[in-house]
């Protein structure tokens, strides 16, 4: 009962109402205007994929190595350094790639249809890879 | 209006994005300061919610929620993600690039000074809201979608993505809550 008279008292009571917000028009320009300069800043990227790169390369034009051997040739070499390329990076791309598309799937509404795929390719391509750099490291 | 060809034109036209914001702008805006109770953290949360709605725009689907629920998310989001960090950190109107500035800090103070004499005339709700912010943001977000929004539990359930079930306990909970702090008036 106290709480009916409660949600009834909340429900009448009167609330600040907004009627005019001079603001909103130049707002809506600006963040229109915005569309241009939005910049994925995906340059971070570009030192794990050079290197891995490389090691694709390698395994392609040198006879008898693999991605497999290469990477672990690497990491014998360069113990620490294959460590950040082939553990600490492509576990941070998992997990900020992983945020990124929950963060999208929000904010596109959380659709449930499978072309909200085509709005992540990239990121799930980036996942995909760096489990398998993880795996093979690891073996 | 048919929301289905408004985001179609945005999708052709970016520039059409300006009627959405027309249409959803005040509502959202009025949301968010009943949550907050402040001008300039409501000014920088709603310009922060058109900001990602524009930019997800081509990825939203209609199949799962109308235009509206999806922004009523996306500014819920937002004011909880303010009240977790309890302020601002960076202003949205630093970084984008508003021509005609001073006109804009002119229309700006001016909307703010309206807004704030609004506020000074509603005694009661600001003490009812002052108690509401010391609730946990669970209870926050349903008593101020139902109460001061009036949005009957389909829209909530929609804006909140939870099950009827969790709407009524979180209610009833949160009213108990609310109405034992506000017990002095």
């Amino acid at each position: 009962m106290e709480n009916q008279n409660f949600e009834k008292k909340l429900r009448d009571m009167a609330k600040p109402e907004i009627n005019q917000l001079k603001h909103a028009d130049m707002l809506a320009k600006a963040i229109i205007d915005s569309k241009d300069r939005s910049v994925v800043s995906s340059w971070w990227l570009s030192v794990p994929v050079f290197i891995i790169l490389m090691l694709l390369m390698k395994s392609i034009y040198m006879p008898g190595t693999t991605l497999i051997t290469n990477i672990h040739e690497l990491a014998a070499k360069e113990k620490y350094l294959s460590v950040i390329f082939f553990l600490i990076s492509p576990a941070l791309l998992i997990i900020v790639n992983a945020i990124s598309i929950r963060k999208i799937h929000f904010l596109s509404g959380s659709p449930k249809s499978p072309g909200f795929l085509r709005y992540v390719w990239l990121n799930v391509l980036i996942i995909l890879f760096s489990a398998l750099i993880l795996i093979i490291y690891s073996l | 209006m048919d929301e289905t060809d408004l985001l179609g034109r945005i999708r052709k036209n970016p520039e059409n994005f300006s009627e959405l914001f027309g249409l959803y702008y005040k509502p959202i805006f009025g949301y968010i300061f009943r949550r907050t109770g402040s001008f300039d953290d409501t000014a920088d949360i709603a310009a922060d919610t058109f900001l990602k709605a524009f930019r997800h725009i081509q990825s939203f689907t209609y199949k799962g929620v109308a235009v509206k629920v999806w922004l009523y998310r996306i500014a819920t989001n937002e004011v909880n993600l303010y009240f977790r960090h309890r302020h601002k950190t960076n202003s949205i109107f630093e970084r984008l690039n508003i021509e005609e500035k001073s006109k804009f800090n002119s229309y700006f103070a001016d909307d703010r000074n309206e807004i704030e004499s609004e506020l000074e005339k509603h005694k009661q709700f600001l003490l009812v809201l002052r108690e509401l912010k010391s609730l946990p943001v669970k209870y926050q977000e349903v008593i101020s979608l139902r109460y001061f929004e009036g949005k009957d539990n389909n829209e909530i359930v929609d804006i909140l993505n939870i099950n009827e079930g969790t709407l009524k306990s979180l209610l009833s909970r949160g009213l108990e809550k609310l109405r034992k702090k506000c017990n002095q008036f």
